[in-house]
C-alpha cells in the first residue's frame, strides 16, 4: 500500500503539471478560435453551415458566447490545478495537515462548483440557439458525478480543517 | 490564560531540577518546559500523574485556576 502511494504521488505531480500546460494551450486555442471567428467570419459561417450571419445571428452569437465562457474556465482550472500541486508539494515535504490545505480544498470546492454551473449555463445556450436546421451538439450540462465532486471536495475541505485543528491540539498536548 | 502550572514553585520547594523531574517521569524536557511555561494546550491523565507521583502532591498543587 505504502509503494503503490509513493509511486501515485511523483505520478500526480507529472500529471498536474502537464494538465497546467494543456490548460493554457487550451486557452490559447480559444482565444484564437475567438479572435479568428471575428477576423474571418466566412470561416465561422462555414462550421456552421451558415450561407450568412443572418441566416441564424443567435447560433453565432450563442457559439461565440460558448466560446467565451470556455476561455473564463482557464483561470478556474489553473486555480484548481494550482492548488492541487501545492497540496501535492505538502504531501511530498511530509507535512500535509496544515491549514492552508484546508482553505485550498475550500477553494477547489467553489471552483468545481462554479465549472459546473458554467457547464450548465453553456448547454442551456446550446439549446437555445440549436435549431434542426443547424444542430449544436454539446458536450456539456448537467452531471451527477461532477456536483457528487463538489459535495465530496466541500466535505473533505471541512474534515480538514477539523483533523488540522485536533493535530494543532495533540501538538499543544503533554 | 486562566489556568496557570506552579510546576516551578513545586520543583523550587523540593530541591529538584526540571532536568531530572524529566528523567523520573520519562517525558522529554522540551515537553516538560512547554507544560512549565504555561504554552501546552493540555496535560495528559498519566503526564498528570506521574508528576504528581515523582513530586509527591496533588493536581490542585500543579494547576490554579484565576479569574481574568
Amino acid at each position: 500500500m505504502a509503494r503503490i502511494l509513493s509511486a501515485t504521488l511523483p505520478i500526480a505531480y507529472i500529471v498536474l503539471r502537464i494538465m497546467i500546460v494543456l490548460n493554457w494551450l487550451y486557452g490559447a486555442c480559444l482565444v484564437a478560435l475567438l479572435s479568428y471567428s471575428f477576423i474571418n467570419e466566412p470561416f465561422l459561417m462555414r462550421a456552421l453551415h451558415l450561407a450568412s450571419p443572418s441566416e441564424n445571428p443567435a447560433l453565432v452569437i450563442g457559439v461565440r458566447a460558448i466560446a467565451a465562457l470556455g476561455i473564463l474556465t482557464v483561470p478556474l482550472n489553473l486555480a484548481m490545478l494550482k492548488r492541487l500541486l501545492a497540496m501535492v508539494e505538502t504531501v511530498r515535504a511530509g507535512d500535509p495537515f496544515v491549514s492552508a490545505n484546508a482553505y485550498r480544498l475550500n477553494a477547489i470546492a467553489w471552483v468545481l462548483l462554479s465549472l459546473q454551473l458554467i457547464g450548465l449555463v453553456i448547454a442551456l445556450i446550446g439549446k437555445a440557439v440549436s435549431t434542426p436546421a443547424h444542430p449544436l451538439h454539446l458536450d456539456a450540462g448537467f452531471s451527477p458525478g461532477g456536483w457528487l465532486a463538489v459535495i465530496m471536495t466541500f466535505v473533505l475541505a471541512r474534515v480538514f480543517a477539523e483533523g488540522t485543528l485536533m493535530r494543532e491540539d495533540l501538538e499543544g498536548t503533554v | 490564560m486562566a489556568i496557570t502550572v506552579k510546576l516551578d514553585d513545586l520543583l523550587h520547594d523540593r530541591r529538584m531540577t526540571l532536568t531530572e523531574l524529566a528523567e523520573k517521569i520519562d517525558i522529554t524536557l522540551a515537553n516538560l518546559s512547554i507544560l512549565k511555561t504555561g504554552k501546552a494546550r493540555a496535560i495528559r491523565f498519566s503526564t498528570l500523574e506521574a508528576i504528581c507521583q515523582v513530586l509527591g502532591c496533588q493536581p490542585g498543587d500543579l494547576l490554579e485556576f484565576q479569574r481574568d
